[in-house]
């Protein structure tokens, strides 16, 4: 196989809020890599951490051990001005919360173009407005809508003006924080079918982050699991869907809501629960059980997943 | 089939908006009976007006918003004709109550999370104080906050997202309502507390009788929680029935491009069956089937007479001229016809 180029990798990633006794660590020990071209996905719990590891990335969350590299340049902590702004044009971020993260006092059309104005990234006013338009028309949306404020559209057309923001900056890496949430079927098949695209033609690589795993399940070449904080899980799709290991990623997926009444009225849930670990005496570590399937457990426990792949 | 009680009844409900001197017409002619202890989910289009049209049940249309036309009954009084804040106090919280679906704006950035629930509980169940706080620190626990007690003096911006949305779960049971409208109230949420969520929704509705309105993307999602089903698209209802009616034997054009759109139904590597083409403009006035021109199928009546409701079943309506007996012979996409074994055979 040819060596797959590393894009992103976050080694031994801890974030924290506060400080003295007020200190919350959020997310500890988290490694991963993500390749060039791919789709990365991250699900997991609500409060889990995702959206902070998201965050670390575009140096908007500082990590308080670990490090975060970009093309093998550390990015986290204290970096060049230079590269800084790369940083910041080059990893785009669509944002969970498209109510919070808009300007509302800014029309459609200044938010979307904010990105190209700080960076020159048009030849003139007509090019600007022909790069708004197109953005737009990407993300399904009416080119007239540019005048237009923000709190004058439904949930799912605000969340299309925040991916039309990030996509028309041309970035290399996108950490999309649950880009499809707020969107009906399909506009989501729309916006997903655009994110596959600009992947193929452009080489684009996300990070992408969703609890809907029917969706994360067609679009993500690799899953990392995640609970409190800490990655439990990771393995390519067909790999995670087919053999899950960890309780909580079987939790996870027995949960998935299917579109059928009639199975979804009658079908049976796996409950996890986190005591029946017992890492008292066996401490779990993150281990490699099968060529690119990771799984957190202790000694015991990955003796179990070993006879559940057999 | 049963007589059943209506408990809301909307009746050919307009609704606009006025933006810099021009009229959006958000809702066209809609109407819905909705029955006392039903789970019923609304799905349909971005922009169809979920949103706006049951809003327009607990009067929080924006301030440009006005209902133009139509009557909306709830307890023999006809709530779209309702003025003042005081009128709807009379019925806000415990005859209705809505999570709104941007959890942020619903909740103040400036007080602790715990403090706004205990509000909404001392104003509508008449305890106080640490009764109140009690209670509230128990609604925390129920919508599965862990650590409710720390929790409890925290800000909204020291939750994530999915959190935040639960508290606004919370706030909204916590009064106890008739009526509980969920406007997307689970999509910030992971699967498995999804699935909590979806659990504590249907025990508050069997304890309390609760009828519940559930707006949502996911069919995943309605096809756990709804009795049954209503489609919009561009400001109307356009098909409505039992669940099982909506996703085996659906018949409106837009509910079929709905279903075929699922990420399930789609082939990795190969493209989603996405609509072609854009929502109508809600500026001018729509002509015909508004779903006619994204429709490949259209027949040449769509784009010049609007549809009436013909019926399916007692229980099944949908708004299209495919179900005309004057309509020529078709046959429905295969992947609708054969929905129910698709989904077997992809995804079990
Ligand atoms: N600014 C902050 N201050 C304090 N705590 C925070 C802050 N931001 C996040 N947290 C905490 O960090 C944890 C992880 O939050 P994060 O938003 O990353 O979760 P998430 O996995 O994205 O969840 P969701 O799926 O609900 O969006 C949560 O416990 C949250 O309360
Ligand atoms: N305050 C407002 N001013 C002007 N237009 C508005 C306003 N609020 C909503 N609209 C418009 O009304 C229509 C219906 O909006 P609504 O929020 O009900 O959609 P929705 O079906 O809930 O969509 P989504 O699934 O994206 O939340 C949209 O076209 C929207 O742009
Ligand atoms: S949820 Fe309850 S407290 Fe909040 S506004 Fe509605 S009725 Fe009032
Ligand atoms: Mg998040
Ligand atoms: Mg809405």
């Amino acid at each position: 196989m040819m060596e797959k180029e590393k894009l992103i990798e976050v080694k031994d990633v801890q974030i924290s809020f506060g400080s003295g006794r007020k200190k919350f660590v959020a997310v500890d020990h988290v490694n991963f890599d993500i390749y060039k071209g791919e789709t990365f996905s991250l699900v997991g719990e609500s409060g889990s951490g995702k959206t902070t590891i998201g965050r670390a990335i575009l140096r908007i969350n500082p990590t308080s051990a670990g490090d975060i590299l970009f093309k093998g340049q550390k990015i986290n902590g204290k970096i060049s001005k230079k590269l800084d702004r790369e940083v910041i044009r080059k990893i785009q971020m669509i944002f969970q919360d498209p109510q919070a993260s808009l300007n509302e006092r800014a029309k459609v059309d200044y938010i979307i173009s904010e990105g190209l104005y700080n960076f020159k990234l048009y030849k003139d006013n007509r090019d600007k407005t022909r790069k708004v338009q197109e953005a737009l028309k990407g993300v399904g949306l009416l080119p007239e809508f540019a005048s237009r404020f923000p709190h004058e559209f439904s949930g799912g057309q605000r969340q299309r003006i925040g991916i039309a923001r990030a996509l028309i900056m041309d970035p290399e890496f996108v950490v999309a924080d649950e880009p499809i949430s707020a969107l009906d079927v399909s506009i989501r098949a729309q916006v997903l079918n655009l994110l596959n695209r600009l992947k193929a033609e452009k080489g684009l690589t996300y990070l992408f982050i969703a609890h809907d795993l029917s969706v994360v399940k067609y679009i993500s070449d690799r899953i990392a699991v995640i609970y409190e904080g800490r990655i439990v899980e990771l393995a390519e799709t067909e790999e995670l869907f087919a053999h899950p290991l960890h309780p909580y990623t079987k939790a996870l997926l027995s949960a998935i809501p299917i579109p059928d009444p009639v199975y979804e009225k009658q079908k049976k849930l796996l409950v996890y629960d986190p005591s029946m670990h017992d890492y008292s005496v066996d401490q779990p570590a993150w281990i490699e059980i099968k060529e690119g399937h990771f799984v957190y457990g202790n000694k015991a426990e990955i003796e179990g997943y070993r006879k559940e792949l057999e | 089939m049963e007589n059943k009680d209506i408990i809301l009844s909307a009746k050919d409900v307009e609704i606009e908006f006025s933006l810099r001197g021009k009229k959006l017409k958000a809702i066209r002619k809609c109407s819905l009976d909705i029955y006392r202890g039903e789970t019923l989910a609304i799905v349909g289009e971005s922009g169809s007006g979920k949103s706006v049209f049951t809003k327009s049940f607990i009067g929080m249309l924006d301030s440009n918003g006005y209902i133009t036309n139509g009557e909306i009954m709830c307890d023999g009084r006809d709530i779209a004709k309702f003025k003042t804040e005081k009128e709807w106090r009379t019925l806000r919280g415990k005859k209705i109550s809505m999570v709104m679906q941007d959890p942020m704006t619903s909740l103040n950035p400036l007080k602790k999370i715990g403090v706004q629930i205990k509000e909404a509980i001392e104003l509508h169940r008449g305890v106080k104080g640490a009764e109140a706080k009690d209670i509230a620190i128990e609604m925390l626990r129920k919508v599965g906050i862990p650590e409710p007690e720390r929790r409890y003096n925290q800000y909204p911006h020291e939750f994530s997202g999915g959190m935040r949305q639960r508290v606004v779960i919370a706030i909204a049971v916590s009064c106890n309502p008739e009526i509980l409208i969920c406007d997307e109230p689970t999509t910030a949420l992971d699967v498995t507390i999804q699935a909590q969520i979806l659990d504590l929704i249907r025990k508050l509705k069997e304890e309390l009788n609760m009828t519940v309105i559930y707006i949502t993307h996911d069919l995943g999602v309605v096809a756990n929680v709804a009795d049954r089903v209503a489609v919009m698209y561009a400001g109307q209802i356009v098909e409505y029935g039992l669940a099982e009616e909506i996703f085996f034997d659906a018949w409106h054009p837009y509910t079929w491009a709905l279903l075929s759109a699922l990420p399930q139904l789609g082939e990795k590597g190969e493209e989603l069956e996405a609509i072609e083409g854009t929502p109508p403009n809600l500026f001018v006035e729509i002509k015909g089937d508004a779903f006619a021109p994204r429709n490949k199928r259209a027949l040449a009546i769509d784009f010049v007479k609007e549809p009436p409701f013909f019926d399916i079943t007692e229980t099944h309506k949908a708004k299209t001229w495919y179900l005309d007996p004057r309509c020529p012979k078709f046959e429905r996409p295969s992947n609708i016809v054969n929905y129910r074994e698709i989904i077997r055979r992809k995804v079990y």
